[in-house]
This record gives structure tokens, sequence and C-alpha cells, in this order.
């Protein structure tokens, strides 16, 4: 027995939950969770500069990548590479093709009280695996993130990928590979220098650059989706701006003309 | 603590129940009731979701109302944003997912109400309708307010399914189980503590709510 | 003639339970459906109650139609103006006595069934439980809450499956007794289920005797009870005629009282028998004694003088059931075959029938 108030009073229900979801949503940024730290800061910057605040949401680029094909309302996509951009640009997603708007670099990090050493060559956590010595080490997941990517090829290029398979942790992105590494468990990863300059990682351990010849440059591109309004055009501007620079510098990022 | 991530938990979780309870209480009426061939199929569907990894829900989703699929665009044309990544998309996600928590519960109220009551019921001159809401309701009263309970707090605990079709839009789709993940990944351990205390609170409240119910025979009314 | 039937019930099912059952019943009538279980009664009366829908027939209400396969017609119950008390009542547990007759009463204006919910509880002497739930109440009180229910909405017809069956000897007299005043209120028959013979013989105006859904016999309790025939019902009830007979005097003296039946008188025990009262007499088979002559120097009372109507040999067990008829009335005895030889008795012949006084059950 169907009692037909109950259906009714449901439809209602429904529209008015529809209604009232529909709430003022701001321009929403996706960016690569490598930005983690020095977007929030150009964000305030762009705030202070008298613009309305923006909404960053952070994720491994191939995932954000997806999520915008299957239609999500990002504005600005900040890739940590290009290829992902690439990829919207050829769905015909996009204003234009994007820019370059900086360059990122991995280190090798380890927590403090981990037996690791971290130098750049890794020659300690050669050492440590042959003494077996290494639990567990984390990276992004190769698959989606890009500095994923690059810790794959660091590890391949100092001949250390294939023994440290089995004892690898991998994060859904870059800075979930940033909390593996640091929570002791494992001892350490590779992980992106902007995060461990962040006042969060700061603190927690000690880290060495990983040598750019060792991996193919972290190229990271921004791209403006179609739907992107003025305020995300804004945005996109400041990011290449005079103002967002030094933000970006004092994260480690190396710039486009420099 | 983030405050707009708990209203967009909490304005799930009462949509949700605004939506699944009455329709809970049909089907579950329906299932306690009525014998009909294809029921044990209707029962295992609703039942679907407990055992379904929401991985799978939300690919099942994704590919059914992304804005890849026709239904997807079709919405889109309609309602002028996309279905996933919306709220209405993690709403139409959580009706799903919540579908045993509130049907389960209520057919069991429903079943466990003596034939010969409702024979009587009906012997007494009162009408179907009447005697659903002088009777069964009050009697399944309990079933119900586990039902409610449980879907508020599954909801509220909702991961999987927001975070595939989520986006983590703050004020739409960026609820507190993805803010706890979201401060945790930016390593605010304290904020995100803060809220999974909140989180973990709620679910006791729930769970103690719902064992002082299942003691209860019935509630008097008129 | 058939003005008089207030519900007429044709019915057939072949599964899930097999029936196939004629039965009507007039204003007053008790109508008893007694058989073992599993004869198909509580399905019966479930389908006239509309609880039951797999049987074809039809069945007819004081001029509504219930149920007509033939034309597609199957009131539900909640149109069917009937009461029914199922065998464990079918209680609300969260109502208390009161609301549970006035939610029966949906006819009545809202201000006007507290009243009359009080005034039905009150029938059943139930006034004082008002404000109880039903787990608080006993056995009998549940009972007579389940009737005041029933009754609640004027119904045409009272179906009562196994009234009495979850009370004990005691309560049951007493609600039998209750039962039976309250009929004499109530212009309406009703249809007693019931695998007790008592009950049958205690209330029943009519007995419908049904054993795996088909009925064996059906007629007045006093015709049934007196046939020769029916084995069935001997071996399910014992043998013994049941008629209506009325306390004329009671001498407090010798502690006996007098009762007079169209047949004759009979004496019994006083108890607690008051004078004018009507009372339903059984009198076993096996207690009564034949005799062609009247004998002397014996301690029964009762001598009835009749005339041998019919005989039926049971072959297997040897005993010959003789039916008397005394006045309009017919007494079944049970005698061994030879006895029958030896008076040589015989259709038509006049006999005495004897009967000691304290083998006869009153109720």
């Amino acid at each position: 027995m169907r009692p037909a108030a109950r259906i009714i009073g449901a439809i209602l229900l429904t529209l008015s939950v529809v209604v009232v979801a529909r709430a003022q949503t701001r321009t929403t940024i996706a960016a690569a969770s490598d930005l983690q730290f020095a977007l929030k800061e150009v964000e305030a910057a762009f705030e202070a500069d008298g613009h309305p605040a923006v909404d960053l949401v952070f994720g491994s680029s191939g995932t954000l990548a997806k999520q915008i094909q299957d239609g999500a309302p990002f504005e600005v996509f900040m890739s940590a590479d290009e290829s992902y951009v690439q990829t919207l640009v050829t769905a015909g997603l996009t204003k234009d093709g994007g820019v370059l708007y900086a360059v990122g670099r991995v280190v090798v990090f380890a927590p403090t009280g981990s037996p690791l050493q971290p130098d750049p060559e890794l020659k300690n956590l050669a050492a440590l695996l042959a003494k077996g010595g290494v639990t567990r080490f984390a990276i992004a997941n190769p698959e989606h993130a890009p500095y994923g990517r690059a810790a794959e090829a660091v590890l391949r290029k100092r001949g250390l990928w294939d023994r440290l398979q089995p004892m690898l942790v991998l994060g859904e992105n870059i800075t979930q590979a940033a909390q593996f590494a640091t929570t002791g468990n494992a001892v350490g990863g590779i992980i992106a220098y902007s995060l461990v300059l962040s006042p969060a990682l700061k603190d927690r351990g000690t880290f060495a650059l990983l040598p750019e010849s060792d991996h193919a440059p972290l190229r990271q591109r921004m791209v403006r989706l179609k739907k992107a309004g003025a305020a995300a055009d804004a945005f996109y501007a400041f990011v290449q701006s005079a103002k967002a620079r030094p933000i970006l510098t004092k994260y480690g990022f190396a710039l486009p003309g420099q | 603590m983030d405050w707009t991530a708990l209203g967009v938990s909490l304005r799930l979780a009462a949509g949700t129940l605004a939506i699944l309870l009455p329709l809970a209480i049909a089907l579950g009426r329906v299932l306690a009731y009525r014998r009909f061939r294809g029921r044990s199929i209707l029962e295992a569907v609703v039942a679907l979701p407990l055992v379904l990894p929401p991985t799978v829900l939300g690919f099942y989703l994704l590919i059914s109302f992304g804005a890849r699929s026709a239904v997807g665009q079709a919405f889109a044309a309609i309602a002028g944003h996309s279905l996933a990544f919306s709220f209405q998309g993690l709403l139409l996600a959580s009706l799903i997912a919540n579908l045993p928590f509130t049907v389960q519960p209520i057919q069991r109220a429903f079943e466990a109400i003596p034939t010969n009551v409702r024979d009587a019921a009906a012997c007494c001159g009162l009408t179907p309708w009447r005697a659903f809401r002088a009777i069964e309701l009050p009697l399944a009263w309990p079933g119900l307010v586990t039902a409610a309970v449980l879907a508020f707090a599954h909801t509220l605990g909702e991961f999987g399914v927001v975070l595939m079709i989520g986006g983590s839009l703050p004020g739409q789709t960026r609820t507190i189980s993805i803010a706890i993940y979201d401060r945790l990944q930016a390593f605010d351990e304290h904020a995100a503590g803060v809220m999974a205390a909140t989180l973990l609170a709620i679910a006791l409240g729930a769970l103690v709510i719902t064992q002082t119910l299942a003691r209860r025979v019935g509630r008097s009314s008129e | 003639m058939s003005d008089a039937v207030s519900i007429d019930v044709r019915v057939r099912a072949d599964a899930p339970i097999p029936l196939d059952v004629a039965l009507a019943a007039g204003p007053r009538d008790v109508a008893a459906v007694f058989g073992p279980s599993g004869a198909g009664k509580t399905t019966l009366l479930r389908t006239i109650a509309g609880l039951h829908r797999q049987a074809t027939g039809r069945i007819v209400c004081r001029g509504v139609t219930w149920l007509d396969t033939d034309r597609g017609v199957c009131l539900p119950p909640h149109e069917r103006r009937l009461g029914f008390v199922a065998q464990d009542y079918g209680l609300f547990p969260h109502l208390d006595a009161l609301h549970h007759v006035a939610i029966a009463l949906g006819h009545l204006p809202r201000d006007q069934r507290r009243a009359e919910a009080a005034r039905l509880l009150a029938l059943v002497h139930l006034e004082s439980s008002a404000s109880r739930r039903p787990a608080s109440l006993s056995g009998g009180e549940q009972q007579r809450l389940a009737i005041a229910r029933a009754i609640a909405r004027n119904p045409h017809v009272l179906l009562l499956d196994e009234p009495f069956a979850a009370v004990d000897r005691a309560t049951r007299r007493a609600l039998q007794d209750e039962l039976d005043a309250l009929r004499h209120r109530l212009d309406m028959p009703i249809v007693l289920v019931t695998h007790d013979f008592e009950d049958v013989i205690r209330l029943a105006s009519h007995v419908t005797l049904l054993e795996r859904g088909h009925v064996v016999a059906a007629g007045a309790v006093g015709e049934i009870t007196s046939r020769v025939d029916l084995p069935w019902l001997a071996a399910a009830a014992g043998r013994g005629s049941v008629f209506t007979a009325s306390v004329d005097r009671v001498d407090e003296r010798r502690k006996l009282a007098d009762l007079r039946f169209d047949g004759g008188t009979l004496i019994v025990p006083a108890g607690s028998l008051t004078s004018g009262r009507y009372v339903r007499v059984r009198v076993p088979a096996r207690e009564i004694i034949l005799a062609t002559s009247r004998p002397e120097g014996l301690s029964l009372h009762n001598i009835l003088e009749g005339r041998v109507s019919g005989l039926e040999s049971d072959e297997r067990s040897g005993v010959v059931i003789v039916q008397i008829a005394v006045g309009e009335t017919h007494l079944l005895a049970e005698v061994t075959g030879d006895a029958v030889d030896r008076l040589a008795i015989a259709i038509g012949r006049p006999i005495l029938a004897l009967i000691k006084s304290v083998a006869i059950e009153v109720g």
C-alpha cells in the first residue's frame, strides 16, 4: 500500500532540497598536490590584492584531469606536468593551450629518527637497502602523479627501483606520499621540494635535493577551462604576475624565464 | 573545525533522510507483507550497497551520470551543471548507499507486527491507510527511528563514494569526512583531529540511540 | 422463510487447504463449526472474514454480497460489516483498553467515541481496566476486550475462532456464560469455531461438523447430537443428546431440581440452579439404561417413557445405538447387541429410558 501523500511529500522535499543545495559557489581552482602550501599563500596574496576569494582543491594531476573530463566544475587546472593539460586541450575542454607556470623539484626525505641519511645520489638508501634496513619507502603513485613518475625515474636511474618495489608505499598524490614519509612507518620517501620547504614539514626531518638530470623535468602547466569566469582569469594572471613569483620561488619552484 | 563541510554533511544527511525514509517505509512494507516473484531479488538488490565497495558504486555512478554519459549530459542541459561533482550527485549516491540501512530495519519492524494484529485491524473496519497510521506505524516506530539514525550516521561518514564523484568542492561536495582527509594532507593534524572526534561522538551517539530503541517493544499512541 | 438468514456462506477451495462448505445462520443463531485440527475451520472463518482470499464461492450477509467469485466481487475485510476474534485475539500492544474499542468506532463522530467505548467496556465488565494495556490483562480479560472491540461497530455477524482455547477451565465457564448473556443482547449471528464439543453443547444452536474441509453433517444441535449415525462425531465428542430445558422447581431440602423439557421432567442435583432459568442438558448415551418394564427399588430418579425411533449397529465394538423419541426430543442410548436381542428392541416399540441424576450434564 503506497500512501499517495508520502510520495507527494517526498517529491516536494526533493525539490526543496535541490533548490536549497544550489548555494552560491565560488570559483574553484584544481591544483596539483605539490602546490598544497605554496598556492595557499598565493591565494592569500590574491585576496590581499583586492580580489574575491577563490576555492582551492588539491589532488594528483591525473585524478584532477579525469574529474574535469567527467564534468567537475573547476575553472582553472594547475597540473604538475604538461601531459595532463594536453589531454584536456585535445578533448576541447580548455580555453587555450595553457601556460607554463613553474618547474618543480623532488627531494629524498627522511623523518627524524629514521636510519636513512638523505644524499643526492641515494647512496645511503642503497646501503640501507643492502643491509635490509628499509621497511617502507614512500613515493606518489606514478600512474597519475607526475611527482611519482619523477620518483620512479630517479630510482631507476640509481638502479634501486626493482629492489625497492616490495617496500614501496604509493601515495594517492604527493601530499599523501609526504604523509606516509613522515609518519615514521616508512624510512623516508621521494617527495616534492615545495612540500619540505613548508613550515609543516620543515622540522620533521632532513632532505636532500635530487639532481634534475635524474628525471624528466617537472614542467608544471596550468590552463583555464572553458567555463572559466572573470575571477578565474584574474587568478590565472595573478599566478604569473610579479606578486606571486616570490612566493613560488620561496617554495623551491623554478620559474619560466629563469 | 570546517563548519562549511559540517554543513554540507548535515544537509546531505537531512536530504537523504527526507527522501529515503518515505520510500523505505513503502518499500519495507511491501517486502514485509507481499509475497511476489522476484522478492528475493529485490531484497538482494536492496542489500547490495552493504557489501559493495564504495568505489564500485562510485565507478558506476560516474559511468552512468558523468559528463560523458547520456544521462549526465541531459541533466547538465536541464540543471546547468553536471550531476557528478555536485551536491545533487552526492545526494543520489547517498540515497543508493543508504538503501539497506533504511529499508532493512523498517522491513524487520513491519515483519515483527504479528499477522493477527493486522488482521484484527482490518476486521475492526480500519481502512488500510488508517490501519497503517494508527496500528502499524506506532508499532514499527522503533525500526523507523533505527533506520533514520543509521542512515544519518552513515551519511555523515560516507567517504569512498564522495571521494570518487564529489571533487571536494567547498560548500558543495566537501563533506566533513573529506575535510578530515584534506586537513591530513595539509598536515593540519589538529583540525583533522577535532573533526574526527566530532564524527566519532556522533557515531557513538547514533549507536546508543539504536541500542536503546532495540529494547523497546512499542510505543503508545492513538 | 429464509428472510431469517443473516449470513449465507457457500465456498470452495482446492489449495492450499481444501474447503467445500455451505453454511447459513439466522439472526440469533450461534452456529458452531466443529472438527479436529486441520479440518479447515479456521480457514473457513478467515474466508468469511475476507482474510483468506483463495476460496471461491458466494457469501452474502444481510443482503450485502461479500464474495461472489462469478461476478468478481470480493470485499476486503474492512468493508465487511463483521466482528472477528482470532484465537490469540490480535490485540494492539500499544493501545489501552479504551482506545482498543474507540479505534473501531470510526463510524461515530470523534466526540462520541469515548463514551461509546466506555459503554462497550462496561458491557463486558472491563470498565475498571479502561487504561490498561493488553500485556497487563489476564487471559479472560483479553478475550473480553477482543470481543468488545469486535462488536464495537455493530457488526452483522460475529466470528469467533476457538475463543476459549487459551483459558483455563474455570475461566472458560465464566466466559461461556458471559458470551451467552451477551448474545441475547445482540441481534447478530455468531459463527463459532471450536474443537471442543463442550463449547458446542454450551453455546451453539446449530453445528456444522467439518472434516478435511468437507461438511460431514449440519443442523440444529439437538438434532445432530441425537442422530444414531455419525460415528465420526461419536469418536470426537462422545455420544449424548443435547437439548434445552427450563428449571421448574428447586427443592432446597432434598437438594434436587426439576428440569422440564418437551419430553418430560428430569430430576437432577440442584447445584447452583435457580428456578426459571433455561439450561442446556446433555445426556451421555452411556448413562441410559433401557427397560421394557418399570423397575422397582432402584436408586435412580429418572424414568422416561418413549418410543424407539432408530437403531444403528456399530460393527466394530458390538455396541448398538438406540434412538428414543421422548416427546419431540430424541435421546441416544448405547447398549450391547445382546441386550437388544434379549429385550427384543425394535423400531416403533415403546421403551423406558432410565437415567441417573448425577449423570446428566447441566450447563
